[in-house]
């Protein structure tokens, strides 16, 4: 008897199993079409792209989203990871397409699909307000930089610190959202982040916070991220095609202005990104 | 702190006590049937359950999590972020509420059973009817204990995409920079959360059979 | 699906860095839990009702909050009363003091499972407080202890891999990244389950030894 219960447990756990797999479907954007929802992973720490405002989730992408999903005929859901998670849990399938926006570069090229660009992401300092030892990017040898795990600006911040005659004390957090609660405790000099990025948390906080002008970062741009493979070809090239779209008539200059106080002009596609 | 953002909290705990306890019933149910293997004695049961047992309690709960949600995929198990949350859980107390079970079993009186023998039922009835029952009500107060802990474990389950109490705690401290009353406000949910389990566990308890010693 | 655990062999001074920053926090946390705990336990049992009423109510609070909002009330509330750590100090305090508290419940019981009588007989022969302690208590706790404490010690080891979300360079934290740089979760994934549950099982195995080399003190068949 207690062979037969055993058996039928594991028959009745492999259906329950069976009923949650997700169907590979071939075509990733019929599979949305027909599911009606389009997955969208993403942190939510990252203002004023995406990030948590007193318990809503708002911000550039989420705005963005909606009108790409109204482009698709789509409904947008959304995957909240910690960013070091986000790009396994892409090639694991567990959505179709990151928002983020992550910074276009050869690296991230080679392995997935970058949407159009929809912001610069040249990365500059923060600081706290009223500092006057950090006047110019080079002023933060030697201090304590905080700047976000397994990000682009992470690499770009080492970059530069090594060109520096004392190299920053580089701190690395879970998401940017912990940095800019650091400094403004005072425990970190300065974080490293994209223009747009830092230029929002300064708005935000009038009085904390203070943008180290000018960026010292290569030049470089922010885009959604997909995956390389032909199953979500048609998927990228609609979520494309509804981009440049929005950017033609005029909404993403609407947004743009909305989120960071003045909006960008950014090519259509980046073929070869600085670094 | 406003009387919002502690609600915004309230709201997520909703989803620690849901994902606890329905991953603490499924683990009891596991459980049963991991015991059950180790009850046979043949070592094409004992084993793989030794295996289960030693790697769910002796991998951190942590990395469990990103195994289930990141790598089982590779092999054609694609789940979205709620199941490898309570699959997670399951499994982790399922290992532990094994071995609990493992010490009731062990601690049934043999008076008990060996009068049972005498008086004529099979090992079949024994173990329904004797052994089963007094096992359940000696390591209910372990089982209790473990459903405190997995209200705690569950504070984990945001690295698989789940938004319960300890990660919206982290949402509002870094929009509010005020991480000393979001969090203390957070621990003193879990405090309420874990006291009001552990005295519905002793109510419980003082109302199952007992058992003469 | 590949596997290539050439990636991680090529990045094995950081797995070293990490898996000994892992090793050194979970030691020296246990040892200050262990020590801190004893301390708690030794208060509430001679100190006074008051002292074991309010050392009682923060084991509470310590055995009934997550070990993760304790990190982050450490580490991100620190600075607001003063308390400005580094990851690893503030991952080292946190897992002493939530350790502690188990300890201290540990130990607790086993002052109390030594029968009074063995007790009261050393104090008919005139042993000081102190020597009671030393030389009945805990010889004959010993025994009734280790288990738990090998069981804690286990858990205190697991508890590490949280460190990893306040960025203590511990082995998760970089597995994981390095996971992420090298686009190898798998591999990465995989070898980290497999440090820990190596080192879960030579833990067990040691206690187990530990047990059996300490069981003269055993005073009744447990």
């Amino acid at each position: 008897m207690r062979k037969n219960s055993l058996l039928r447990g594991l028959v009745g756990a492999a259906l329950l199993f069976g009923a949650t797999i997700s169907a590979h479907a071939a075509d990733t954007l019929a599979a949305v079409k027909a599911a009606g929802t389009l997955k969208v992973g993403t942190e939510t720490a990252f203002a004023p792209f995406d990030f948590i405002d007193a318990g809503k989730h708002v911000g550039l992408n989420v705005d963005l989203f909606d009108e790409i999903g109204k482009e698709l005929g789509v409904k947008i859901e959304w995957v909240t990871l910690p960013w070091d998670g986000v790009f396994p849990a892409l090639e694991a399938g567990k959505f179709d397409v990151v928002a983020g926006p992550a910074t276009i570069t050869k690296k991230r090229m080679e392995r997935y699909r970058f949407t159009p660009p929809l912001a610069e992401a040249t990365i500059a300092i923060l600081k706290k307000a009223g500092d006057k030892t950090i006047n110019k990017p080079e002023d933060i040898a030697g201090k304590k930089i905080g700047v976000g795990k397994a990000t682009a600006q992470l690499d770009q911040l080492k970059e530069f610190s090594e060109t520096l005659p004392t190299k920053a004390d580089i701190r690395e957090y879970p998401a940017f959202t912990e940095s800019y609660a650091d400094l403004a405790a005072g425990r970190i000099a300065g974080v490293a982040n994209s223009l747009p990025n830092i230029a929002f948390v300064a708005k935000q906080r009038e009085g904390t916070f203070e943008v180290v002008l000018p960026p010292f970062g290569k030049k470089s741009y922010f885009g959604f991220i997909g995956l390389k493979d032909a199953d979500h070809a048609p998927l990228m090239d609609a979520i494309d095609a509804a981009m440049l779209k929005i950017k033609a008539d005029g909404r993403m200059a609407t947004l743009q202005k909305k989120w960071f106080g003045a909006s960008f002009d950014t090519p259509d596609a980046v073929k070869d990104p600085a670094f | 702190m406003s009387i919002e953002l502690f609600g915004l909290l309230v709201q997520a705990s909703i989803y620690t006590v849901t994902i606890s306890f329905v991953s603490i019933f499924i683990g009891f149910a596991i459980a049963i049937l991991i015991s059950g293997m180790l009850l046979t004695g043949r070592s094409l049961f004992v084993r793989p359950a030794q295996f289960f047992i030693s790697f769910f309690r002796g991998v951190p709960l942590l990395v469990q999590l990103l195994l289930i949600y990141n790598l089982l995929p590779a092999v054609g198990l694609n789940v979205p972020s709620i199941v490898a949350a309570i699959i997670g859980l399951s499994l982790c107390t399922a290992a532990y509420q094994a071995e609990n079970l493992r010490g009731g079993f062990a601690s049934v009186p043999l008076g008990l059973v060996e009068s049972a023998e005498m008086v004529g039922l099979t090992p079949r009835q024994i173990f329904r009817r004797i052994k089963v029952p007094i096992a359940l009500r000696l390591t209910f107060p372990a089982l209790v204990n473990e459903a405190i802990l997995i209200l705690k474990a569950s504070s984990l389950v945001s690295v698989v995409g789940i938004v319960e109490l300890t990660r919206m705690a982290q949402d509002l401290a870094g929009s509010t920079f005020l991480p000393l009353q979001i969090f203390a406000a957070a621990g003193l949910i879990y405090l309420v959360i874990n006291w009001v389990v552990a005295l519905a566990g002793g109510l419980i308890e003082s109302r199952l059979p007992g058992v003469a010693r | 699906m590949t596997f290539d655990i050439n990636v991680l062999i090529g990045q094995w001074p950081a797995i070293l860095s990490g898996a000994g920053v892992t090793i050194m926090i979970w030691i020296l946390g246990t040892i200050a839990a262990a020590v801190i705990g004893f301390l708690m336990a030794v208060a509430r049992q001679y100190g006074g009702m008051v002292v074991d009423k309010i050392l009682g109510a923060v084991v509470a609070v310590l055995r009934g909050t997550p070990f993760l909002i304790q990190i982050f009330l450490v580490y991100y509330g620190g600075p607001f009363v003063g308390l400005e750590l580094d990851p690893v100090p503030a991952g080292l305090i946190g897992i002493s003091i939530y350790g502690a508290a188990y300890f201290s419940e540990i130990f607790r019981s086993g002052f109390r499972a030594v029968p009074k009588g063995h007790i009261e007989a050393g104090e008919c022969v005139g042993l000081t407080r102190g020597q009671i302690i030393r030389r009945i208590l805990l010889p004959e706790m010993t025994m009734l202890v280790l288990p738990p404490c090998v069981n804690m010690t286990v858990i205190l080891m697991k508890e590490t891999a949280v460190l990893s979300i306040i960025t203590v360079p511990e082995l998760t934290a970089t597995l994981s990244a390095i996971g992420s740089q090298q686009y190898a979760f798998v591999e990465a994934l995989s070898a980290l389950a497999l440090f820990y549950w190596v080192l879960v099982e030579v833990t067990g195995w040691l206690g187990n030894l530990a047990e059996t080399k300490l069981s003269r003190f055993r005073f009744f068949n447990a």
